[in-house]
């Protein structure tokens, strides 16, 4: 008799929780290990329903139906593989292959207690795994929109996964405009300029960027751009980033019509001439290189070519990911191919290849391991906060 | 074709062999042979176009567009290639269907707008002859439904689509990508430089092919070529886009020829004639010269005859009345 759905697998016949990872808005991360033969460590991400204390079925959230699939479709050795989703009584547990650190994590370490610079090779590494991996998202029409270092995992054999497919979508031909489903898209750190500035019909080079951001950050230990997030004042319209946008020229120097054609086309063009009216910083930008060669210096990596430095190279594909025309910004594809993956040597594939730093296990907090019962209707956990060391209002403290 | 088919989840586990499928069909159908004996049904479809006409009919006040109907199709047809039908009530199959359809297909709906179709089309007793075009507008749905007091095969609740949403994403192991054939004829159409006509005609057959198992049965870009192919061969002329059994025969003779001359000349002989013969002929030897499975080719052209010369018989009520039958009777609507 089909008279409702049946449960097939039940998630603690399956895995037994090791602790409670992390949470945000989709739901809550677990760490687990496999029961009954089934060997190994997992994170399961589960997806609470889309209304606290729902208690009857109501549609699942379009963004889980996104994750879903599309970490049903993808496999490849630099995209977190999905082991398994299971349907249980009205939640959704996504099982995922347990990476110990990130990259947040690792940058994190790297900070504390004093600052010291992440190994060259190690970036080159996981700069090189990273690509590879979007490359593979590129290929198959899908854009992950929301790069940062709390999203790309490593595992501790070294392999870099990027992770968190949660606002990933298909971007061939859409029925819809892309802006026309999710206002907001990537973190605002890592957010592209022609996002910042209203595009509507954005394309995946907005990850590129994010990528840019991500090698600078892993080079000089801190978010290149640092902006203060502008909340949205109603729930209608979306504010102007004004203070990222300020962040980014205040390095990389306004964007103009030479250097980037479609910027007069942008929706929010005319916000950029009143950001640089009455503030001379503006004129004077610091400019990448001066940005770059200042970063090398205060991390000491040595000047100049060496297999224990970013050197050159880095700068140039650095350059070339932080492009302002979306159009001339360097594809993944493209970008893999730069000499910077060839001058000194190629790249390893595990990032800590003769490298000597030891990071810490990622914390597992273990105030909440029933995953059947927590964070049931309404219940907001103290202790470990909504993603712990991820969040930018957190980490504005640390500088 | 985007390079991402060959490597889905689609060509993986839900392209089958013609007999495959037939293994698995077999399969649910013995597991439930009572049921199977007591409540008949027409052919699978007869019982697609039916499917067809109500997912369009829910689609249509809504504003949905062809490619999630076509998901929602593909949907419907890889659930019960996995439960036999008459343990389900395919009104909420089919609502639950589309509702997910338009969520992959990025174009959204609420949950109780697809309620509220699926309870006016399902709710309403339509008469045999009621076409597409004249369906009554959704402000006349409460007045119809005055009509008939007792609606047959309709569900009453949010909860139920969501449920059957847990139940279909299950069954089809959370594979909800869909590659439809209409990216390779839009890629297609380009290099034949189809016309207007030929290009409407293509994409219709491809919304035809839905009716039967081709989806599951061979890659999208077959179904293109087939589609183009039959669009260029049948020439459309002005009287519509009607497309008769007779006229698919002749193409296929096309093929056939090409086929025993291995895919050489010869081509454009049983059809089109005058203008067309060219194009015919710069298409048969695209078609020879690439590595398109031409026998593919030939058996989704014969999946579609049949699907022509059957649809003459076709008849709304013959569907839904049986459906009704196992539906209410076995409580499967509550």
């Amino acid at each position: 008799m089909f008279t409702g759905y049946n449960t097939k697998k039940r998630v603690n016949e399956r895995y037994k929780i090791i602790g409670f990872i992390s949470s945000g808005t989709y739901g809550r991360v677990y760490k687990a290990e496999g029961r009954n033969g089934h060997v190994g460590e997992f994170a399961i991400k589960k997806f609470k329903p889309d209304k606290e204390g729902e208690l009857q079925y109501s549609g699942i959230s379009q963004s889980a139906i996104r994750e879903m699939a599309l970490c049903t479709e993808l496999s490849h050795p630099n995209v977190v593989h999905t082991c398994e989703i299971i349907l249980e009584d009205k939640c959704i547990f996504i099982v995922f292959e347990y990476a110990e650190h990130d990259l947040l994590q690792i940058i994190h370490h790297h900070n504390q207690p004093q600052r010291q610079a992440i190994p060259a090779k190690t970036i080159k590494s996981i700069l090189h795994q990273l690509l590879q991996g979007l490359v593979y998202l590129h290929k198959n029409w899908v854009m992950h929109r929301d790069l940062k270092p709390a999203n790309i995992m490593v595992t501790s054999a070294g392999k870099v996964k990027i992770g968190d497919l949660g606002l990933a979508r298909l971007f061939y031909k859409p029925l819809q405009s892309l802006f026309s489903g999710d206002k907001v898209v990537v973190t605002i750190w890592y957010r592209a300029p022609e996002l910042l500035l209203g595009s509507r019909h954005y394309t995946p080079a907005v990850d590129l960027w994010a990528v840019g951001c991500i090698f600078a950050e892993l080079l000089s230990l801190r978010p290149i751009f640092k902006g203060e997030e502008a909340k949205m004042d109603n729930k209608k319209t979306v504010p102007f980033q004004r203070n990222q946008m300020q962040k980014i020229v205040e390095i990389m120097g306004m964007p103009n019509r030479d250097r980037w054609p479609l910027l007069v086309a942008m929706p929010e063009y005319q916000q950029l001439n009143t950001l640089a009216a009455g503030n001379s910083r503006f004129n004077r930008p610091q400019g990448l290189e001066n940005w770059y060669q200042s970063c090398l210096k205060n991390n000491q990596y040595p000047q100049g070519a060496s297999p224990d430095s970013p050197g050159p190279e880095g700068f140039s594909l650095l350059q070339r990911l932080l492009e302002y025309d979306p159009q001339k910004r360097l594809t993944a594809e493209k970008a893999l191919q730069h000499p910077y993956f060839t001058a000194q040597g190629k790249p390893s594939e595990n990032c800590f290849e003769d490298s000597k730093v030891k990071y810490p296990v990622r914390r597992v907090s273990q105030e909440d391991n029933d995953i059947r019962t927590s964070s049931l209707p309404g219940t907001k956990r103290s202790g470990l906060p909504d993603d712990t060391l991820l969040r930018p209002a957190k980490r504005l403290k640390e500088g | 074709m985007a390079s991402s088919y060959w490597e889905s989840t689609q060509r993986k586990f839900w392209t089958f062999s013609k007999q495959q499928l037939n293994t698995e069909r077999r399969k649910i159908e013995d597991s439930e042979r009572n049921l199977v004996n007591m409540y008949p049904l027409p052919d699978r479809r007869l019982l697609s176009i039916y499917f067809y006409h109500q997912l369009s009919k829910m689609a249509r006040p809504l504003g949905i567009r062809q490619q999630a109907l076509a998901t929602a199709q593909v949907y419907v047809r890889r659930f019960y290639t996995k439960v036999e039908i008459r343990r389900t009530n395919p009104a909420l199959v089919l609502a639950t269907s589309l509702y997910l359809a338009c969520k992959m297909e990025e174009c959204p709906q609420h949950i109780r707008m697809i309620l509220a179709e699926a309870r006016h089309c399902w709710g309403t007793s339509s008469s045999s002859s009621s076409s597409l075009s004249s369906l009554p507008h959704p402000r006349d749905a409460l007045l119809l439904r005055l009509h008939s007091p007792h609606p047959d095969t309709s569900f009453s609740e949010v909860s139920k689509i969501g449920e059957c949403e847990f139940t279909l994403i299950s069954e089809m192991n959370s594979q909800l990508i869909i590659h439809h054939p209409y990216r390779s004829l839009a890629e297609l159409q380009t290099q034949f430089q189809l016309t207007q006509e030929e290009n409407a005609l293509a994409w219709s057959i491809i919304n035809d092919h839905y009716l039967t198992d081709l989806p599951l049965l061979h890659p999208p870009h077959v179904v293109a070529i087939t589609a183009l192919f039959l669009a260029v061969v049948l020439k459309p002329t002005q009287g519509g886009l009607q497309i008769h059994a007779a006229s698919v025969s002749s193409a296929l003779q096309t093929l056939g020829s090409m086929r025993s001359t291995g895919g050489g000349g010869g081509g454009g002989g049983g059809a089109g004639g005058g203008g067309s013969q060219n194009r015919v002929q710069k298409l048969v030897d695209w078609l020879a010269e690439s590595s398109v499975d031409i026998e593919a080719v030939v058996e989704c052209t014969q999946e579609l005859i049949s699907l022509y010369e059957i649809w003459e018989n076709y008849s709304d009520k013959a569907c839904k009345d049986s459906i009704a039958k196992f539906v209410k009777s076995r409580g499967l609507d509550k």
